[in-house]
């Protein structure tokens, strides 16, 4: 998983109800348990702390990720499509004018490998877009069997906002409105957004954190708020 | 057999226009003191490679030094975007191949096999693989899989002419290890015709005979094994010492653009006549002592 609001949500997930998850960092960590997850990037010695495996890219990336034992990959973007299509490399003109940003590391292969993905992005206009600029990570490209027939493994399952939660259609791969948040009207959610999702019949209000979730991501996972706010 | 040497003899071994693999990994392990010393003797024309971009890939593209970066992506984390990097592929003035991490590994891998190319499952479908199409030539081919029909991506070997890893430990042989994660470096070690080792401690090979089973990079590989404390400064060396918050940040800011870039490097790497004088530029002794890691944090 990359770095930021994945690993919180992570931390949190192994703390509430999924205790024997696998934590996984690409560079190769195994099951760190950082004294806080509010760290510098997976470069930084203090997510790597009480790992039961340090090990390596050609380990964790090749008989973990490639060979298809990792069941979730959590991805964060720059941009994402109705597709799910996910961009971390520029924004503008690949060819012309373009301002340059991370690229994938190991973001297209967990995209391409993991059994399914969850993609975590801001809800805002210039994230949530018909096309990306550059398309870093595949979701289901094109959409309609494309992504399978191309064969890539799994796909994008979830993509979580600030406002609401989408999921995909079954058969036409296209983003799907699953809930909205407490805090979020409908209008919201669609002004903000330079697509259109697929609409459900009936729309759900997304469960809130419980207090005790909430005490542990303030207290003990980033008490810092260095990620969480 | 010594393979002692210096840092500017290991650097003076590297001819202009070579291919570098580079350790480092965003702001950890990073060949810092190899890049300082390269960029003082006017390396031109290298073709660098690294899964994850590191400071020491960024400082060596921002000083001229590099025409190619063959990688994965990479920023420094929180801290931002490697900034002459960012410029330099902005402006056109980099040449680049770009990865991801695996596929980059995947290419050291097959590399260090002498494999003549590698299958792999990422890259499919996404304007990473469409760029590579494009280069000539290029470094990505299909191939029908002869077992079960199936078409595969493969990608080329890398093999470059020389390693250049940052280790905790080594011998005057090169036998070394690498406490912490490992992420690239041993398959870049492996697939290079040659490695340089930079250690921050050196052992008796008697002390690498006592537990061989930390061994990474073998001794028979290596050309020059250079000692040189906080060589990866500002960067960290898990178990030795810290990155060093304020360092980088002094660096992200002067590298925001090329005047304060130029004026980062007059300062840090023209200023001194070597890694020595940079460490006393620093503060000497008493600055780095509060990096050193905690033995039980490794931080």
């Amino acid at each position: 998983m990359g770095l930021g609001l994945p690993v919180i949500a992570t931390f949190l997930a192994k703390r509430t109800h999924a205790p024997n998850i696998t934590i996984m960092f690409e560079l190769g960590v195994i099951d760190s348990e950082p004294i806080k997850v509010g760290v510098d990037g997976l470069s930084d010695p203090r997510i790597w702390y009480r790992a039961k495996i340090h090990t390596s890219f050609a380990d964790m990336l090749g008989s973990v990720l490639h060979k298809g034992l990792v069941d979730v990959g959590f991805l964060g973007g720059l941009e994402i499509d109705p597709y799910g299509n996910l961009n971390t490399t520029l924004l503008g003109d690949p060819k012309g004018k373009f301002r340059r940003f991370t690229g994938s590391g190991g973001g297209n292969d967990v995209a391409s490998n993991a059994k399914r993905t969850v993609v975590i992005i801001r809800h805002e206009a210039r994230k949530l877009n018909k096309a990306v600029s550059f398309m870093t990570s595949p979701g289901y490209l094109r959409g309609n069997g494309e992504r399978e027939r191309m064969g890539l493994r799994g796909g994008p399952s979830r993509v979580i906002t600030d406002k609401a939660v989408f999921g995909f259609d079954p058969v036409s791969k296209r983003m799907r409105l699953e809930s909205i948040h407490p805090n979020a009207t409908i209008d919201d959610v669609l002004s903000n957004m330079n697509f259109e999702p697929i609409m459900p019949d009936e729309l759900p209000v997304t469960a809130p954190p419980t207090a005790e979730q909430v005490r542990l991501i303030r207290e003990e996972i980033d008490p810092e708020g260095m990620y969480a706010g | 057999m010594t393979k002692l040497a210096t840092c500017a003899e290991a650097v003076a071994s590297i001819p202009a226009g070579a291919s570098v693999a580079l350790s480092g990994f965003a702001t950890a392990r990073c060949a810092m003191a190899f890049a300082h010393e390269a960029i003082r003797q006017g390396i031109k024309g290298l073709t660098v490679s690294q899964c994850v971009a590191g400071i020491d890939a960024d400082i060596l593209v921002g000083a001229g030094a590099v025409d190619r970066i063959v990688y994965g992506g990479g920023s420094r984390g929180r801290s931002g975007q490697h900034a002459c990097l960012r410029r330099s592929i902005e402006d056109g003035t980099l040449a680049t191949e770009e990865f991801s991490s695996l596929s980059t590994t995947f290419r050291y891998l097959a590399g260090s096999l002498g494999l003549p190319f590698i299958p792999i499952r990422s890259l499919r479908g996404s304007d990473i693989l469409k760029g590579l199409q494009e280069l000539d030539p290029s470094p990505v081919a299909t191939v029908n899989d002869p077992f079960t029909g199936n078409e595969w991506l493969v990608l080329k070997p890398l093999t470059p002419d020389v390693a250049v890893v940052q280790v905790q430990v080594a011998d005057e042989d090169g036998n070394a290890w690498i406490l912490g994660p490992r992420w690239d470096n041993e398959e870049q070690a492996k697939a290079s015709a040659r490695t340089i080792v930079f250690t921050e401690r050196l052992v008796s090979t008697e002390a690498i005979r006592r537990a061989p089973e930390r061994t990474v990079i073998p001794g028979f590989r290596v050309s020059h094994v250079v000692h040189l404390p906080f060589s990866a400064h500002p960067t960290s060396v898990y178990k030795v010492y810290d990155f060093d918050a304020g360092h980088i940040k002094l660096y992200a800011d002067a590298s925001k653009t090329p005047e304060g870039f130029q004026e980062y490097l007059d300062e840090y790497v023209y200023g001194v006549k070597n890694h020595w004088g940079y460490l006393e530029l620093l503060g000497g002794l008493e600055y780095l002592s509060s990096l050193a890691a905690d033995p039980v944090l490794g931080y």
